[in-house]
């Protein structure tokens, strides 16, 4: 862990200058980020609730509500992982259509943002459009959009237009999309002759209270941030460290500007899992616990497996990394985004090396290696609040959106303890800004 | 309606073979099943954004009001999500969006009306319609059908979604701490649709909803779009459908009731929301259900297919589309 440099009072602006068209707000927005599978939440607690029943969402919104979140996100997956050929049965698997759920949460609710991740490779965009502005006048402007993108053929098989998508047409094609949406949201004719299809349509449905749905990206590859600092209002970056975070920001900055938009109509929020305690010791305690019940032995195996394409169920979770080759060279697709396109050969091999040379063994090198694995902002309440205070005065990011890993009483500890001590330090609103999603993260009008 | 041959009854006396293809699952002749008492008494909604103002007031006096069902039409906003909206807002009225089958992604429709049946605890429907309008395949990118072409296509996607429906076992979700495991994949199976126009592989990414397979029902409107295969043996039930923009006088829809043979839903059409819908509402439900017209209120916590007379709709598993036959095959290789 870096904490300790984090929290260093010699970090500072001196040591990461950030771009000069850029001024910080010193300000920051929570959104809560309900993945709703994979390992990040743990489902072995007895307090652990239904994941898919309406009462663990509503619980969690009216929390952050509390909190004075800025938004509630949905994640979406749009086929069940496998893992090796059979639906992966280890983590949390099987949750609500992703704006279904947020227009119920809409009637239930009454400031917080409600976003929705939504591919553009298996939608229409006038039918995803029309969602989507629905879901903002049902929630008085409080819609947003996370735009994701696939490619791959094995989720493509759900659908019509099945996996059509080259991986370079996928930005050009969801920007072509977001351009369609957009259109309707305006109310304008559309006429749109693609590579890939045609649309004659016309929005037809008022303009919400904030104009149009609130635009999230996550696109980390220099493509997706030129895309993002095009189109999007919100990017989901992966730095959780200060300087990545820094960069970050520089980086989206210059593709701003370069885009001819206002350095500061693009909002920067690190995706985050937020471990607490009220002592540093008692922090570090539970993180070790929380790493546990997220990723077992059977997890750790499987996760291995995921690389070396065969049954490793022989090795021992407490050994050192299988000393076999894998079976594939390409690793599957069928884990999430975060798994493809790894070579099998050259990753399992510098995986052994790493792992012996750090003297690791499978379970500890896969709850070292896992999706959940973020550790920036675990400490004490006092502690983390000071290295956010610190984020937000470098103008490093404009928020985070935390993964609970417990639900739904994940984000109370949060909403308790930490976001008073953010207000106490002026880096936290006392009250929401605005009654929509738009003013809430401190976006310009549209 | 002639039926071309002898069918086994519904689902709850015979469990289909593992054959069974997903398109002849679910379905009951013209949806009057033995037990099938009088129909529940629905109010039709227009998705028009005026709706929105006073929209869950609205809905939860409708209900008051002894409206056993709402369905909501298209009028621009979405009905799936409108309906969803309503769900936690109301209590004991059933929901059905009036949506179309045809030029949607029926992976997406599926999920989305699991998904309403989830957040209503069993009170969703849907109101299958076949769209008629060419602004809608437009804006998809795709020609306007036919009739014949569009009475196939929709049973197709019906087949197809109620197999996506039905991709789940009750009882997936394991939870099994000992063991490390959340989902039994032997308890899932692929939907496996090839259909002419689309496939769809499955399973749901949503766990089976409370009612496992949604009542689908067709309106007397749509049924020459949807196609008799459709709407006479592939629904579950038929709706009714009464204009009350003309008077909603007790007398004239109770003769419709009568002369119109077996119904799941009577549908009031082109109710006046400018003038008094709770009183019309009121009055029709008292006057109709003192003739026996009408269902009851529904007892709290039925689900719509417990009030449309339907039998609860088991998991049927077929062998051929396990989700864990990647496994087995492995382990007979072994």
């Amino acid at each position: 862990m870096t904490t300790a440099q984090l929290s260093s009072p010699t970090t500072g602006p001196a040591k990461h200058p950030l771009h000069p068209a850029h001024t910080p707000t010193g300000q920051l927005a929570f959104g809560v980020f309900f993945q709703g599978v994979n390992s990040s939440t743990i489902w072995r607690l007895p307090e652990s609730g239904d994941q898919v029943a309406f009462e663990s969402f509503e619980t969690l919104a009216r929390t952050a509500e509390r909190g004075r979140f800025a938004a509630f996100f949905l994640g979406e997956g749009l086929r069940l992982r496998e893992h090796r050929g059979v639906p992966f049965e280890l983590d949390v698997a099987g949750r609500p259509d992703a704006q279904t759920l947020l227009a119920a949460l809409a009637g239930v609710t009454e400031h917080i943002g409600l976003v929705a991740t939504q591919n553009t490779t298996y939608n229409d965009p006038v039918d995803l459009a029309r969602r989507l502005q629905t879901l903002d006048l049902l929630s008085g402007g409080r819609a947003g959009w996370n735009v994701v993108t696939t490619d791959n053929a094995w989720t493509g098989e759900n659908f019509r237009r099945g996996g059509y998508l080259d991986h370079a047409d996928r930005y050009v094609h969801a920007e072509a999309f977001v351009q369609v949406a957009e259109q309707y949201w305006r109310g304008a004719p559309i006429a749109h002759d693609g590579a890939h299809y045609s649309v004659r349509a016309q929005g037809e449905l008022p303009r919400s209270a904030q104009g149009r749905p609130v635009l999230f990206q996550a696109g980390a590859s220099p493509a997706g941030q030129d895309f993002a600092a095009r189109t999007a209002d919100v990017i989901f970056s992966p730095h959780g460290t200060l300087e990545a975070a820094s960069e970050f920001r520089r980086a989206i900055v210059e593709r701003t500007v370069a885009a001819g938009r206002d350095p500061g109509s693009v909002k920067i929020l690190p995706g985050a899992e937020i471990i607490l305690a009220a002592t540093e010791a008692e922090a570090e305690e539970k993180v070790r616990w929380v790493r546990d019940l997220q990723i077992g032995p059977e997890q750790a195996i499987a996760l291995l497996e995921q690389y070396w394409g065969r049954d490793l169920s022989a090795f021992d979770p407490d050994g050192p990394l299988p000393d076999v080759p894998p079976e594939v060279s390409e690793s599957g697709v069928t884990r999430g985004a975060g798994f493809q396109f790894a070579k099998a050969e050259e990753l399992t091999r510098s995986w052994r090396e790493e792992a012996a040379a750090k003297g690791l063994s499978i379970l500890e090198f896969a709850r070292a290696k896992s999706g959940a694995r973020r550790g920036e902002f675990t400490g004490s309440y006092d502690a983390v609040a000071d290295r956010l205070a610190e984020f937000a005065r470098m103008g490093a990011i404009d928020g985070l959106n935390i993964t609970p890993w417990l639900v739904p009483s994940g984000i109370d500890d949060i909403v308790d303890h930490l976001v008073p001590r953010l207000q106490e330090r002026g880096v936290y609103p006392a009250e929401y800004a605005g009654s929509t999603l738009r003013e809430n993260l401190g976006l310009p009008p549209v | 309606m002639t039926a071309p041959a002898p069918r086994p009854a519904p689902a709850a006396e015979t469990a289909p073979t593992a054959t069974t293809a997903p398109a002849e699952t679910g379905g009951a002749p013209d949806g009057a099943g033995p037990e099938a008492g009088p129909p529940v008494l629905a109010v039709d909604l227009v998705t028009a954004p005026s709706l929105l103002e006073g929209l869950a007031e609205l809905a939860r006096g409708l209900e008051s009001a002894g409206a056993g069902a709402l369905t909501l039409s298209d009028g621009g906003l979405h009905p799936i999500h409108l309906a969803a909206h309503l769900a936690p807002l109301t209590e004991q009225i059933a929901l059905l969006p009036r949506t179309d089958a045809l030029y949607v992604e029926p992976f997406h429709l599926a999920t989305q009306l699991m998904s309403l049946d989830h957040l209503s605890d069993g009170r969703a429907g849907w109101l299958l319609q076949a769209e008629t309008d060419p602004a809608v395949p437009a804006a998809v990118g795709r020609e306007v059908l036919g009739l014949e072409a569009s009475a196939r296509e929709a049973a197709d996607v019906l087949g197809a979604v109620r197999a996506v429906w039905d991709s789940w076992a009750p009882d997936a979700v394991v939870r099994d701490t000992e063991r490390g495991v959340y989902v039994d994949a032997s308890r899932l199976q692929y939907a496996d649709v090839e259909a002419e126009t689309f496939a769809v592989r499955g399973p749901a990414i949503t766990p089976r909803s409370p009612q496992g397979l949604l009542p689908v029902l067709v309106a007397d409107t749509d049924r020459a779009a949807a196609g008799e295969r459709v709407a006479g043996e592939l629904a579950d039930a038929r709706a009714l459908d009464v204009d009350v923009s003309v008077g909603a006088r007790p007398e004239r829809i109770a003769a419709q009731i009568a002369a119109a043979g077996p119904v799941g839903l009577v549908r009031l059409v082109g109710l006046d929301l400018e003038a008094d819908p709770l009183g019309t509402v009121a009055q029709l439900v008292g006057a109709l259900r003192g003739r026996g017209l009408i269902a009851e209120a529904p007892s709290h916590g039925s689900t719509l297919r417990t009030r449309l007379g339907l039998p609860a709709a088991p998991f049927q598993p077929d062998p051929a589309r396990r989700a864990d036959r990647a496994r087995l095959s492995r382990e007979e290789a072994a």
